[in-house]
Formats: C-alpha cells, sequence, structure tokens
C-alpha cells in the first residue's frame, strides 16, 4: 500500500528537515563600524538608555545593581538595563552579539577575549574619552595597558589577580601536617604533594595534597616565564617550544601515575566545586580573588594564600586583570558608557560594595574604601596581593586572540592525561595542533 | 491535498481492515481534476502558515549554512570561501571521528533497547487489566519531562559519588564509585535516561497492538500456537509497520542527542569526551570556538548520513515491512 509509507516518508522528510533546522540555527551577518565622534561630557539635558552586561552569580548581581542605583543617583536623566549570565553562556550571548552588531554600551571583558572583539572592530576605541568622561590617573600603567590592543584602549581594568597557591588549613591540621613552606622548587612542592596524600590516604574522606594542575594554561606560562621565557610571539603565535610543553606534562606524570593528585573521576562530579572545596584537596593553586568563592565552598574560613613555587628566579609572578570593562563599537551613546565605566573603576563606593569579589580593585581609592575586618578572606587576599607585590617582575603575558579556545583545549587535554588516555607527548602534539587553527588570527 | 489524502488514507484502511485489497489498490487514479484544484488551492492556504515558517526559519537557514559549509567564517568576519577545505578537515579531526564513535554506538545499542522496552511495556499494557488509562499516563510521563534540563540535573545526581545508583551497587558488593566521572560508565548512563523515555514509542506500538484484529489471535489459537508463536507469527508482523515507523523516528532522534549530555558534562563532553555526542561537538565548534563554517560542514554530513541511513531503512524495510492488504 503505497499511500501509508508516503504519510511515513513525509512525516519523516519533516522530522529530518526540522531536525537539520535546529541543527544548523546559524546566522550570518558581517561588517563593522568604529564611533568617531569626538568625546564631548555627557549630556544631561535628554534621557539615555545603557546596557550593562556582566558574567557571575546572583552575589554579584546583587553587587552590580547597588552600583548601578548609585550611578543612576548622580546622573538622574540615564537609565541603566541590566543584564547577566554564568560564564560559559555569557560568552554564546556576546558572539552572537557581535554577530548582529548588538552588543552592549557596557559589558565585562576577559583577557582571553580582548584580542578578538577588538581586532574585530567590536569594541569601542575609549582613547579619545580619557580625561574627559574616563579618567585613568590612578592606574598603575601596566595594568591599564593590559586593556589596549594595537594602540586603541578597549577595556578597562577593574582589578587586578595574581596567581596563588591556597591551602586549607583545616585539613592540614586534621593530618597534622604544615602548610607548604613559602618559596618551594616545583620539585619540592611536588614532593610535598606526595607526603600530604600518602598522611591522608587512610582518611575519610580520603585527603589528597592538591589537584593535578598540569591542565591550567596560566600556570604553565607561569612556569614557562619562570624560565626567562616567553608564552606568545607578538604574531599571536606560541613563542615556546613543543619541547617545553612535554616537560611540563611529564614532570607531573609520576604523581599521576601513583595516584597522588586527587582523582579526575572525582573531581569531574563534584564540578563546578574543586577537590578543595569538597574538603579533599588541601592545595589548589589559581587566581587569588577565587578565594572567596573557594572559602564558600568549602565552608571554612581557614584558608590562607601562599605565592606559586618558584623556578630559577623566584616565583616571577605577574598582575592579571581579573576583568575589564568594554564598551561596544556600535554604542550610540559612547560619552555616557565612558561615564559607567570611570565611575564602576574609580568611585570608592563601588569598591566598597564590591571588595575583592572581582579581584583586588585596579584603583587606590577603591582599595581605601573597602571595609575588610582583620582575618577575613578579603583580607588575606589584600594582603597576599601587598606581600607578593615584590614578587611581581614580569609583564601582563600578551592576551592573543583565539587564547579562550586554546585555553579550553588545555583544560580538556589536561583531563585525558589524568584519565590516562594520552601521554605527555599527545598532549603537546594535540594542543599544538588546535594552536595552530585558533591562535594567530587564524 | 491534504484533505485528499486524509480521506484516501481512511478509505484505504478500511479497505485493509476488511483485508479487501482490491478496494486500495487503484487509489492513485481517479477524482475529479477541476475539484482537485480547488481543494489544492485550499491546501495550500491552509498549509500557509507552515510554508511560511518553513521558508524563513527552516529552509533560509538551512541554504545558508550550506553556503557556511564552504567558508571559513567566526562570527566576527565575514566569510571566505574555502572550498572543501572544512569537510577534508573533519575527517582528519580525532575529535570529530571521536564524536562520530559516540553518537554511533549510542545509536546502535540506545535505539534497539529502547524500543524493546516500549513494545515489552505496550503488550503489558494492551491486556484488558483495570485502571489501565491510569498506568498509560503513569509510563507515559517521563517522556514528557523527559528531555527536560532538570531530569538530566536530577540523573547526573543518582549516578554520583553516593548517588543512589552508587548506594545499590554498594548494598550488592559491587564496586562503589559513581557513574558521571568513569568515562566507560557514562555510555550505558546516557542509554538509560534514553530508554527510560520510552513512552512516545510505546504508545504509538499500543496503537498498533489495538489495531491488530483479535481473530487473527483466535485462530492461531485454534490451530494450537502458544503465546510466543503467536507473538512472533501474528503480533509482529501486523506490527511492522508501526515498529519501522517507531524505529525511523528514534534513530534520526537518538542522532541529534544534545540537552541531556550538555547537562551531564557540565557543557564539555567529557569526562575525557565519553559523551561527546556529535551534536554537541557541532555546538562546541559553532559556539565555543566560532568556527561556523566548520560546524555548518558538520550539520550537513549530519544531514546526508541520516538522510542515507533513511533511505537504507526504507529499502530494507521492503523485505520486513508487512502491509496489511499488501498486494505484491
Amino acid at each position: 500500500m503505497v499511500r501509508r509509507s508516503t504519510t511515513t516518508r513525509t512525516a519523516v522528510v519533516q522530522v529530518t528537515a526540522l531536525a537539520a533546522a535546529s541543527a544548523l540555527a546559524l546566522s550570518a551577518c558581517g561588517g563593522g563600524q568604529t564611533a568617531s565622534a569626538d568625546a564631548a561630557p555627557v549630556a544631561t539635558d535628554r534621557d539615555i538608555e545603557l546596557s550593562l552586561v556582566w558574567w557571575g552569580d546572583d552575589d554579584r548581581a546583587a553587587r552590580y545593581e547597588e552600583a548601578v542605583a548609585l550611578f543612576e543617583e548622580k546622573h538622574p536623566n540615564i537609565d541603566v538595563q541590566t543584564q547577566f549570565q554564568a560564564w560559559d553562556d555569557y560568552w554564546t550571548a556576546r558572539s552572537t552579539e557581535a554577530a548582529g552588531q548588538t552588543l552592549p554600551d557596557v559589558f565585562q571583558m576577559d583577557l582571553a577575549y580582548i584580542h578578538q572583539y577588538a581586532s574585530n572592530n567590536q569594541l569601542f576605541d575609549l582613547s579619545n574619552q580619557l580625561g574627559v568622561n574616563l579618567n585613568t590617573d590612578d592606574f598603575d600603567q601596566t595594568v591599564l595597558a593590559s586593556g589596549s590592543v594595537n594602540d586603541g584602549q578597549y577595556g578597562i581594568p577593574t582589578s587586578t589577580n595574581t596567581l596563588g597557591m591556597m591551602h586549607h588549613d583545616d585539613l592540614l591540621d586534621e593530618l597534622g601536617m604544615e602548610p607548604p613552606q613559602e618559596g618551594l622548587t616545583w620539585d619540592e612542592y611536588d614532593a610535598w604533594l606526595r607526603e600530604v596524600s600518602a598522611a591522608g590516604a587512610d582518611h575519610d574522606p580520603q585527603i589528597y595534597g592538591g589537584t593535578d594542575y598540569t591542565g591550567t594554561l596560566w600556570l604553565f606560562i607561569q612556569w614557562l616565564v619562570q624560565q626567562g621565557k616567553t608564552a606568545f610571539a607578538d604574531d599571536g603565535s606560541p613563542a615556546f617550544e613543543k619541547a617545553d610543553l612535554v616537560a611540563w606534562a611529564e614532570r607531573t606524570q609520576p604523581l599521576r601515575d601513583d595516584g597522588v593528585f586527587f582523582p579526575v573521576e572525582r573531581a569531574k562530579q563534584v564540578e563546578p566545586l574543586t577537590g578543595m572545596q569538597v574538603g579533599q584537596a588541601a592545595t589548589e593553586m589559581t587566581w587569588d580573588n577565587m578565594m572567596a568563592g573557594y572559602s564558600a565552598g568549602a565552608g571554612s574560613e581557614n584558608l590562607d594564600l601562599l605565592p606559586v613555587p618558584t623556578g630559577p628566579d623566584g616565583s616571577a609572578q605577574f598582575w592579571k586583570p581579573s576583568m575589564l570593562l568594554s564598551s561596544s563599537a556600535t554604542t550610540q551613546e559612547p560619552d555616557a558608557a565612558a561615564a559607567l565605566i570611570d565611575f564602576l573603576v574609580n568611585d570608592p563606593e563601588v569598591g566598597k560594595i564590591f571588595g575583592t569579589s572581582k579581584g583586588v580593585p585596579a584603583v587606590a581609592a577603591q582599595r581605601d574604601a573597602m571595609e575588610v575586618d582583620e582575618g577575613s578572606i578579603d583580607d588575606k587576599i589584600v594582603g597576599y596581593e601587598e606581600h607578593v607585590a615584590d614578587l611581581v617582575t614580569e609583564d601582563t603575558p600578551l592576551p592573543v586572540e583565539g587564547y579562550g579556545v586554546v585555553e579550553a583545549e588545555f583544560k580538556r587535554l589536561g583531563e585525558e592525561l589524568s584519565y590516562g588516555n594520552i601521554t605527555p607527548e599527545e598532549f603537546a602534539d594535540q594542543w599544538f595542533q588546535s594552536a595552530e587553527s585558533n591562535l594567530g588570527g587564524a | 491535498m491534504s484533505a485528499t489524502t486524509t480521506e484516501r488514507g481512511r478509505a484505504a484502511g478500511r479497505g485493509g481492515v476488511r483485508g479487501t485489497a482490491a478496494t486500495s489498490s487503484p487509489a492513485r487514479g481517479g477524482g475529479k481534476p477541476q475539484r482537485n484544484r480547488a481543494d489544492v488551492k485550499a491546501g495550500y492556504a491552509f498549509l500557509s502558515p507552515w510554508l511560511l515558517g518553513f521558508v524563513l526559519l527552516t529552509a533560509g537557514p538551512m541554504l545558508m549554512s550550506l553556503y557556511l559549509a564552504f567558508t571559513d567564517y567566526n562570527l566576527f568576519r565575514a566569510p571566505t570561501f574555502v572550498g572543501i577545505d572544512n569537510f577534508t578537515a573533519l575527517f582528519a579531526d580525532p575529535r570529530f571521528l571521536k564524536s562520530a564513535q559516540v553518537t554511533a554506538v549510542y545509536v546502535l545499542v540506545g535505539v534497539p533497547v529502547k524500543l524493546a522496552a516500549a513494545l515489552a511495556v505496550a503488550l503489558l499494557l494492551n491486556a484488558k487489566h483495570r485502571g489501565q488509562g491510569a498506568y498509560r499516563s503513569m509510563f507515559y510521563a517521563p517522556s514528557l519531562i523527559g528531555a527536560s534540563v532538570s531530569v538530566a540535573i536530577v540523573w547526573r545526581a543518582m549516578f554520583i559519588d553516593d548517588g543512589i545508583a552508587d548506594q545499590v551497587q554498594q548494598f550488592f558488593g559491587l564496586p562503589a564509585g559513581g557513574w558521571v566521572g568513569d568515562p566507560s560508565m557514562t555510555m550505558p548512563m546516557m542509554i538509560l535516561l534514553a530508554v527510560w523515555q520510552f513512552g512516545a514509542p510505546m504508545v504509538i506500538f499500543l496503537a498498533g497492538l489495538k489495531q491488530i484484529p483479535a481473530e487473527l489471535h483466535e485462530a492461531a489459537a485454534v490451530d494450537g500456537a502458544g503465546p510466543i508463536r503467536r507473538f512472533v507469527s501474528v503480533t509482529l508482523p501486523m506490527l511492522s509497520p508501526v515498529l519501522f515507523f517507531n524505529l525511523l523516528l528514534e534513530t534520526i532522534g537518538a542522532f541529534q542527542v544534545f540537552s541531556s549530555a550538555f547537562i551531564i558534562s557540565g557543557g564539555t563532553g567529557g569526562p575525557a569526551d565519553s559523551t561527546l555526542f556529535y551534536t554537541f561537538y557541532l555546538y562546541l565548534k559553532g559556539f565555543t570556538e566560532f568556527r561556523m563554517g566548520y560546524a555548518s560542514a558538520m550539520a550537513w554530513v549530519l544531514v546526508l548520513v541520516v538522510g542515507i541511513i533513511t533511505a537504507v531503512l526504507f529499502r530494507t524495510s521492503r523485505a520486513w515491512v508487512h502491509y496489511t492488504g499488501d498486494v505484491r
């Protein structure tokens, strides 16, 4: 009977078509433009609407709303519409907006993406707003420079952070172990990890010295910088050799083979928490401002920070803006957008509202305005940054186009290493493959 | 036009049930042309909302993506034509091959198991018992909520360390540990989630079972056929069109699994790419690496593969799908 199967076939064709359509909801737009109008003091005689978007959680949203309310009080004719997403969704939304030329007037930017957005003419060059609506006099020049791409000021850093080693003293106390000493070399740190993991083997739940840090690209860069090498060349391609990457992955291989690290099977299950936050890893290395979240996750104030392990010339650390604020190239209100950025990075009240939750404020007036309780996590973070200020000897590694992608690939390959699916050589090979097709404007 | 088809289909269906081939065979011919033309116009008028949606929201983007598949496009810069580079790059990409393999396992194992479960439950529910309606609704419920994000989250919670699955394992003295972090256990977990959502094919099977004339079973029973023999020789052949329909839909659906994998793997396709389904890798390429050309090429490879598999299924169906009243 022909008809019956025809109806079925039509249904199938429809389903296939719909399937394809849902798989292919891709749209296209092109071109770009740069606002070139001269900067003028922000208008007060007409209503202005601005959009402000950030990534973060509810806690950050509440702080932003408070800051925005203050801004609107000072500029009664400006209405700020806010919106926020979690990190991953945030970049998906922004890239879609970029394709449609509808990026927000002001939005949070990260070092990993600023090059890509700026060199594709998506961002407003704030240079001509400097001294008009936007004051950057109180900035450290190297910190401010991290927001500049091809001689344009495309982002203003709000706050800084640097890498550090967090240790969870509740866990160490329970095992009767001391925190690692400051100034350990990487090998000495690895030896310390072994000791702690051995001591914690019979504890319930099992306690490990730390989490596998091989898959964190920033830590690899830190390690590289300590040897006097550079991460990326001016054209955005890797400036190091494959052998460097193999060496990096190989030096932690014995620890993986012997089960010293917090197991990856567990790590994947407790995401988005980490080994330290679930009380099973005594140390973890990450950005210092993350300690607030780690402390909340671990349910303990008994966390502290140390500088990262050292190379031949000490820890050779660098500042990184924890985030920047950028404005869209298509903004209709560049003056007001610049004024909002100025308010968010300079106003002491805003510093008070955010504390160290976005990193330590880049501007002294905001740092001084923070109400920090002695011994609190905020206090420890600020104290740590003051302490390591002498150890910070390096410029922020260049933000390169495509960094976000190769960073994610680095992390993924690090997991494959942890699962024992690939060797250090394959780790290096596969990462370089990804770097080849994603870095250097490819 | 659609109205006429339904009419004829119904007539043919009645003919089929009576087993008189003659009423249904001349279906293609006949009819008055004038009336047909008016019908066609009315048909298109009624179809127009769907047609508009199809052209604007489906066909347009599909054509665009076909073009993009031959370009290098990162959302920011205008697409540049690169010929078939995307397609050759695909087959040299180990993660693409991995995603194809993961998806193939999911389809080849998940679909038969799901259909078997659906058919088994449908057979149970086909028997006459009190409160069958309530049971039917209960068994169908997972399918209504199955595709949702919340169920994927619950599923993940069931299979992590100290989740329900882990506790059951420990109770029976099996090795402990959640499935979520173990690359060899995530696929069984995903397949179980799919199988659990057997409601849609079950309902269709149930409708099919209701269509099988009781006389056939009675006749077979009189001839001495036991329950198994009756299932194999009466139920299965009579059910084969429905089975075929379900097989097609479920196969096509399985190729597109996405949201559950997205939630369970935390948006990574991990651990160790064990849940890197095809559409998921497509999403990663397109929306995290911004390689839209590459992603479009992947989409079209999927369309081709699904098309070929559908065609093959239709081909083979001639051998095993039995339409009542069919004349061959």
